[in-house]
């Protein structure tokens, strides 16, 4: 691993400098005719933003670029700078004429295209959040819980994945596209969720250790998922567990009263009055599954 | 581990060095100081931020190169991330995670079970874009877990406190290529995953009485030493395919397959020595010797289809199928010698031998139908409504060794559920109004909180008035039921958010946000000591107020929060936290950062959870 990581350090160091070189903006090229770049800011600005890619010259954007989402600005600028004689691309009707001319559209779901929800509501091409990959407007948590009050919420409480802090975000998790097509490595199942490359639920990603398969599986977490026992966005209790107790954890299920559902009956000797028993886990250590042990005990 | 952080750091600098003399670059860089008092473990548990060098953020960006870098350093996660490319020859990414996971909770299996590990995880993916109509890439994933920790095994009639040491590497290698053919584009991945885990364990100094302290049978339980060896081998070929196909300008269709076979190998070994005691033999013994192997795989495919249909600029509709089968079998063959063992009259001293060959079987499989029509008769307003239906059929062939006592353990199960789904939004002038519904029908339970019946409404309002003002409520409420008298679950989540954004001035914005939060659940359970039912009751009453400010001005920043968090319930607690950071651009290129950050957790019932904790930090800012 620090061979890995070093190795990448060691050859970005090395390779760092010539990739630079060749990006390294000379003196600005007369221009014939004034360049947007020459009013606005942002323009100069543009010339690192990846929707210029191949439309700079010696380090000077040409207006080409700017042109292909706000249309041939020559009126503009003979105009004096005239905003109505420039195309601004806004709301839904904007993305339809202008993102979704190069990208693909997002398929189903709130997030498709809409007055409501579209490409410029999340993404700023200008005025990007410059943490942030792929020019969202804000760090992920600010934005999507910007709707998403609940679930964002849900990470003020004590037991929660740490957002927005090493790499680790909303789109960890959820495709906001909800895409299934080329580029995206991953497939979408419900509920907007990313699955691993290999197709199962997003949470073993980064817990391989839970992902087995184990000789003695938890049904819990073979019928179920791992939102049957825990909460994903942030729990009150520990372990972001759903109840505050484990044998309260544990019980709803393994009480088969009458019904004919999967959960087996914990034998007599396990007696909730004393401290040993109200912890399940103290004995039943593998909650996850074992490859040792029928009972999950190791 | 702290050495590698520092020349992480140190390497990190010294790219930032070279680059920036012809790159933009931002660089925060600075230490941070803690102060911590209480319960420092609790505070560990759920924060975790220490005390020393931290390289906030780092960014290198042109437009065919990009370094991020936040948070790395001491924990408890940092990232780094890289993007690079060639238009027509290469596009590289390379993402860095490193996160320290620490658990010692005072009140979880009587404080027993800890860990204090670190988890890295390295990915990188080349792919070549030489041509336009396929675009081969190779990718590869290294995912680290290791570290110490405590856990508990109940052996001889009791719980002993281990003390376990962990190192499990996931690998994952992957070749694959994305492709284009007229009205056809996809992808299709080969991969090949590997996971191996390692365990060792032995008794933790002092805990040769384990939990129990009670003798049984007149005999103390004790342990003399213990250690145990755990290998677990995990491979997983895998391959999935997306296609995407445009039949017609109005009619899209996609479809996916994934398929993986993961097949585990694991193997252990236990030692033990002490004064133990099985009701299962009916004997007490001197000394435990366990070996195991066991197989295990698990083979999983899914299949899916979708139509996309776009009937005007005001309706589509899309419709899709997915079945998804999963076979997971397994094998153990564990064999465990007990020593110098005697029956509970003391009669019979003997080794004895129990050889158990298990095996056992689970399969799997759901089929999800979904259609859904989106309206949009006027620019402002959008309607979409759905219907789905998912059927889950599972088969459990338990091996004996696992029941214990009969039933619930084994079986097929069935489970129907046909879900309706409306939602609408408007939006007119700044205004905002959103309004959903999902309602689940369900007939049988595959586990007993499976609802019959599952209803979701979400309400939100905002309105925004650019650059001055922005507010926003939101009402969520989920109920849902099994009404089965013998289950009798019932549970109500509901929670209200309003949340407000003032820009009075160019350079100043407020933000106050409160939030309620309330979850009530019951449902049935039976105590195994007595097989009395009795209701499980979980509460949750949860308030939260949040107010900010930011202010900025020429050259100088201030970001600060205040929120407050109290719970009542099941588990009640008060959580307050303060955050500030000022930062002073002294120059272009210059500038310092200060930080400040308290958090405190209370707990009305057990207040040895409680802490308070601050963190100081200062920061260098730079820009090139």
């Amino acid at each position: 691993m620090k061979r890995f990581v070093f190795g990448g350090l060691f050859l970005l160091l090395l390779l760092g400098p010539s990739l630079i070189a060749q990006e390294t903006p000379a003196e600005a090229a007369s221009a014939p005719a004034p360049l947007c770049a020459d009013c606005h800011d942002q323009a100069k600005a543009f010339v690192t933003n990846p929707h210029a890619r191949g439309g700079v010259t010696n380090g000077v954007l040409s207006n080409d670029v700017c042109a292909t989402c706000h249309g041939d600005g020559t009126e503009h600028i003979e105009a004096g700078g005239d905003k109505t004689k420039i195309t601004v691309p806004r709301g839904r009707t904007g993305s339809d004429e202008t993102c979704l001319v190069c990208h693909e559209a997002t398929s189903g779901g709130m997030h498709a295209n809409s007055s409501q929800v579209n490409c410029l509501t999340c993404h700023s091409i200008h005025a990007s959040d410059p943490r942030s990959p792929h020019l969202v407007a804000k760090p992920q948590l600010a934005l999507c819980g910007s709707c998403h009050t609940q679930p964002a919420s849900m990470r003020n409480k004590p037991y929660a994945h740490r957002l927005d802090r090493g790499g680790m975000t909303c789109s960890s998790c959820h495709d906001p596209h909800g895409r299934r097509s080329k580029g995206e490595r991953s497939l979408a199942i419900v509920g907007h969720l990313r699955t691993t490359r290999a197709g199962e639920a997003p949470c073993v990603s980064c817990h391989t250790e839970k992902r087995g398969p184990f000789v003695f599986a938890h049904g819990g977490a073979e019928i179920g998922e791992c939102t049957t026992c825990h909460e994903a966005h942030g729990s009150s209790n520990p372990k972001q567990l759903r109840r505050a107790t484990i044998r309260q954890v544990c019980l709803e299920c393994h009480s088969p009263i009458a019904t004919a559902t999967l959960g087996s009956q914990p034998p007599s000797f396990h007696n909730l009055s004393l401290p040993r028993y109200q912890n399940c886990t103290t004995c039943h250590v593998a909650v996850h599954g074992s490859n040792r042990d029928p009972q999950l005990l190791k | 581990m702290t050495r590698n952080r520092w020349f992480l750091l140190a390497l990190c600098l010294a790219a930032l060095n070279l680059s920036a003399q012809t790159m933009p670059v931002d660089v925060e860089i600075g230490y941070r100081w803690t102060d911590i008092s209480g319960n420092e473990e609790m505070y560990r548990t759920q924060i975790n931020e220490e005390q020393g060098l931290l390289l906030r953020a780092l960014t290198i960006a042109s437009q065919d190169f990009r370094l991020d870098i936040s948070d790395l350093g001491v924990g408890p996660a940092g990232a780094l991330r890289l993007e690079t490319r060639r238009d027509g020859l290469y596009r590289f990414n390379l993402n860095y995670r490193r996160a320290d996971a620490f658990s010692a909770l005072p009140a979880f299996a009587l404080g027993q079970h800890t860990f204090d590990r670190t988890r890295d995880i390295v990915d990188a993916e080349l792919e070549i874009q030489r041509w336009s109509a396929i675009k081969p890439f190779v990718g590869y994933s290294w995912n680290r877990y290791e570290g110490p920790g405590t856990t508990t095994w109940h052996v001889g009639q009791d719980e002993f406190l281990l003390s376990q040491d962990l190192h499990d590497t996931d690998r994952e290698l992957r070749v694959g290529a994305a492709f284009e053919a007229g009205p056809v584009k996809g992808q299709v991945t080969q991969g090949w995953r590997s996971f191996r885990g390692r365990e060792s364990l032995t008794l933790a100094p002092g805990a040769n009485n384990g939990n129990n302290t009670n003798p049984v049978l007149g005999r103390p339980i004790t342990i003399g030493g213990l250690t145990r060896e755990e290998r677990t081998d995990v491979d997983t070929p895998f391959t999935t395919l997306n296609l995407t196909g445009q039949a017609t300008s109005r009619i899209r269709l996609t479809g996916n397959f994934a398929r993986f076979a993961a097949d585990s190998d694991a193997g252990g070994s236990d030692d033990v020595n002490g004064s133990l005691a099985s009701f299962a033999l009916g004997r007490f013994f001197n000394g435990l010797s366990e070996t195991s192997s066991a197989r295990a795989k698990n083979t999983t495919w899914r299949g899916a289809a979708r139509a996309d249909i776009t009937f005007n600029q005001m309706v589509d509709a899309t419709a899709g199928y997915r079945r998804e089968h999963r076979e997971l079998d397994g094998s153990a063959l564990i064999r465990t010698l007990y020593l110098q063992s005697v029956t509970f009259g003391g009669a019979d001293p003997r080794d004895v031998e129990v050889i158990l060959n298990a095996t056992n079987a689970l399969e799997r499989e759901e089929d999800v139908l979904d259609a859904s029509v989106s309206i949009r008769p006027l620019t402002a307003l959008s309607l979409r409504a759905g219907l789905s239906q998912s059927n889950t059929d599972v088969t459990v062939t338990p091996d004996l060794s696992e029941i214990v006592i009969d039933g619930g353990q084994g079986g097929t199960f069935d489970r129907r559920v046909r879900t309706f789904l409306l939602d609408g939004g408007y939006t007119l002038s700044g205004l905002t109004l959103g309004a959903s519904l999902q309602s689940d029908r369900a007939d049988d339970p595959i586990l007993r909180t499976d609802f019959d019946d599952r209803d979701r409404y979400r309400v939100r309002a905002a309105w925004k008035a650019p650059r001055l003002f922005r507010a926003g409520i939101t009402a969520d409420e989920t109920r849902q039921s099994n009404d089965r008298p013998e289950v009798a679950y019932d549970a109500r989540l509901r929670q209200y958010t309003a949340d407000v954004l003032v820009t009075p001035i160019e350079t100043l914005s407020l933000r106050a946000s409160a939030s309620r939060f309330r979850s009530n659940s019951n449902i049935l359970i039976r105590r195994p000591e007595n097989f009395t039912t009795e209701n499980s009751v979980h509460v949750e009453k949860g308030k939260s107020i949040e107010g900010g400010l930011t202010f900025s001005w020429s050259r100088l920043s201030f970001d600060g929060d205040l929120s407050r968090f109290k719970n009542e319930g099941s588990l009640p607690f008060e959580l307050d936290r303060s955050r500030a950071r000022l930062t002073v651009q002294l120059r272009e290129a210059f500038g310092i950062g200060a930080e400040w950050a308290r958090d405190e957790y209370r707990e009305a019932a057990f207040a040895v959870a409680d802490y308070e904790a601050s963190r100081y930090g200062l920061f260098l800012l730079l820009r090139r």
